[in-house]
């Protein structure tokens, strides 16, 4: 990742017939650097990316790569590729000729294309699945198609929607690692979309939070982790604790910002709900007058609570937001 | 296990008494006068023995050959006509959201619902040389190019053409449509993505994806033309007759043996486009297979 700027969203707006859509979207991504689009469906991830490749016109503004405008540009003369959400492989061809298609396209001799398709599917670990065609293919197989068939063409910008939503669990950590491993050795520059925000927090440089066709907060995990700046952004991201204050306010507080200790005395007093295990530390809910609080402790404090108790809380720090 | 196939056993037995009845009516109504021609297609009219002359006849004579070739020529001249015709339209209503495209999209069956006598005689009305188009072009000024505009098109191959295509355009079309359909936006995207252009994306992705269905109603166009009777007793010319005009005229002089030939010859026409239909409805791409 440099600092150049390798794409510019410019004020854009892209607006549906029954007026959906999204507004005011202003977003720089630098050369190499993963930028991710994170929201709940329907907030406008899948809309942004599809103004970017081309397939929509927008209502307003603009969008640039490496400084020259491309909104005029149709999507075959974009230098963006697009991994779709429904990943779309050609249904007549096998996967060597899916591969194949636009490295033929782009006048890659024949050797070359060969290596390339050969590399692609190393990557996303098909290899010796050439010759099948996309219909004998589970969809976390078809998606991982689609990923090296976008992968091998090197795209100015790569575009990925939702690519890992068919795979399971072992293999999306995998695809995670091994896309960000690829993408930083080639320095490519990638948006990514997904409505997992652990997804969003393990890959991302900058993470981009949407909500209703607008951006709420952009900045690293790690920024939007620790100063979520809207009630939206604060209970979108990790697990967070609401909790009534008056005038229309709440106090926000993440587990781990939690001290529970027995007794009475704290700026909080509850009893304990149910306490759980979650590997090396535990969650445990509380019952308070300001309503039910999740706290985190370690195993070693396990034993000193049970059901029932009556403990008092006392928070390390918290957000304060005009409730929703 | 028994039990299934017992159970099978009574469920096929059914299937056959069930089937019984149209099997019978469709050996009696379809097949015996089906074998009743071929005999009589080989039969001598006056002596009743077995004789290849009938054929002969309708491969020597002047008329009755230029006939079949005719058939053939005006039959496959309307399938390119109609399919090229219909693919186009087909596209334009399956990839365009416009007003227009939608309105088309709504009314493009309807030529079919207009019976074929009424239809004909309805266009012979504006396309005959003193018909409604040449009307108009009256109003026109004398000087102008297109005052006294005389189409032309009645009693020849122009005519039979026209007329075919718009008989066969609205169900072709339909069938296309039908075929576009199932080609999803997304395929089409994604070869724009990876840099295709309109061209490309035809020929490599659409056209591979519903060439089967278009070539199906290719058959379907070719069977009905080859058959045809009303548009070329109607506006065809009358030097050149098509197999329908030409079998009814021999019925009509009580040529039986001759007409049963005739009639055995355009079935066999048929049945060509009938086993490349079947061939290609059975013959499974590689990527449908599972
Ligand atoms: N073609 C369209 N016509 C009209 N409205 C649309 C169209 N596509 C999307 N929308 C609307 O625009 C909004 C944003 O849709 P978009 O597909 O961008 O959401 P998303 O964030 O990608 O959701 P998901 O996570 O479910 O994929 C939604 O309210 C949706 O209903
Ligand atoms: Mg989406």
């Amino acid at each position: 990742m440099d600092d150049t700027i390798k794409l510019s969203v410019i004020n854009m707006t892209k607006l549906y017939g029954n007026g959906d859509g999204v507004k005011n979207v202003d977003l720089d991504v630098h050369t190499g650097e993963l930028v991710t689009l994170l929201g709940p469906s329907g907030c406008g991830k899948t809309t942004i990316l599809r103004t970017i490749g081309g397939f929509i016109d927008l209502t307003d503004g603009d969008i640039t790569i490496d400084g020259k405008s491309i909104i005029t540009l149709p999507p075959e003369k974009r230098p963006t590729s697009m991994v779709f959400q429904s990943y779309n492989l050609w249904p007549h061809m096998t996967v060597h000729d899916n591969l194949e298609f636009g490295l033929k396209l782009r006048k890659i001799p024949k050797e070359t294309r060969e290596q390339k398709i050969a590399e692609g599917l190393r990557l996303v670990k098909m290899s010796g699945f050439e010759k099948k065609y996309p219909g004998q293919m589970s969809g976390g197989q078809q998606q991982r198609i689609a990923i090296a068939r976008s992968l091998i063409l090197e795209p100015e910008v790569l575009l990925l929607d939702e690519p890992f939503s068919a795979l399971d669990a072992k293999i999306r950590m995998e695809m995670r690692e091994e896309l960000r491993k690829i993408q930083t050795d080639l320095n490519i520059t990638v948006i990514f979309v997904t409505h997992d925000q652990e997804e969003a927090m393990m890959l991302s440089d900058r993470i981009v939070v949407m909500s209703k066709g607008h951006i709420e907060q952009q900045g690293t995990p790690r920024q939007i982790y620790d100063n979520p700046v809207s009630r939206f952004v604060a209970g979108f991201i990790g697990e967070m604790n609401f909790l009534d204050d008056g005038d229309g306010k709440q106090i926000a507080v993440r587990p781990e910002h939690i001290a529970v200790t027995k007794g009475t005395g704290g700026i909080l007093d509850g009893t304990v709900r149910t306490v759980m295990m979650l590997g090396h530390y535990l969650e445990m809910t509380l019952d308070t007058e300001k309503g039910l609080v999740k706290v985190y402790i370690t195993s070693d404090q396990a034993n000193q609570f049970e059901k029932g108790d009556h403990v008092t809380l006392n928070f390390d720090h918290t957000y304060s937001y005009n409730k929703e | 296990m028994k039990q299934t196939s017992k159970t099978n056993w009574k469920t096929t037995l059914f299937i056959i008494g069930a089937l019984t009845p149209a099997m019978l009516v469709s050996l009696g109504l379809v097949v015996y006068p089906m074998i009743n021609q071929i005999i009589r297609s080989f039969k001598d009219p006056k002596e009743g023995t077995f004789t290849f002359d009938n054929y002969v006849y309708l491969f020597t004579n002047k008329i009755s050959s230029r006939a079949i070739w005719y058939t053939v020529e005006i039959s496959v001249l309307t399938v390119l006509l109609t399919i090229s015709i219909s693919y186009l339209l087909a596209m334009y209503l399956r990839f365009s959201n416009s007003k227009i495209s939608k309105s088309i999209g709504n009314m493009y069956l309807l030529p079919r619902f207009i019976p074929s006598l009424v239809a004909v005689y309805a266009m012979k009305q504006i396309i005959s040389d003193s018909g409604f188009l040449n009307r108009v072009s009256l109003l026109f000024d004398e000087n102008s190019a297109l005052y006294n505009f005389k189409p032309g098109m009645l009693y020849n191959t122009k005519g039979i053409l026209f007329m075919n295509c718009w008989f066969n355009i609205p169900f072709a079309t339909m069938i296309i449509v039908a075929a576009l359909a199932g080609i999803s936006e997304s395929v089409v995207e994604s070869a724009q993505d990876v840099g295709a252009g309109k061209a490309l994306i035809f020929f490599k992705i659409i056209l591979p994806l519903s060439y089967k269905d278009v070539l199906i109603a290719a058959t379907f166009v070719f069977m009905s033309n080859i058959s045809s009777f009303t548009t070329p007793y109607l506006i065809g010319a009358s030097q050149r007759k098509m197999l329908g005009v030409y079998l009814r005229e021999q019925f009509g002089r009580g040529k039986y043996e001759i007409a049963a030939a005739t009639s055995v010859i355009i079935f066999i026409l048929c049945s060509i486009s009938a086993v490349v239909y079947l061939y290609t409805n059975m013959k499974e791409q590689a990527w449908e297979e599972n």
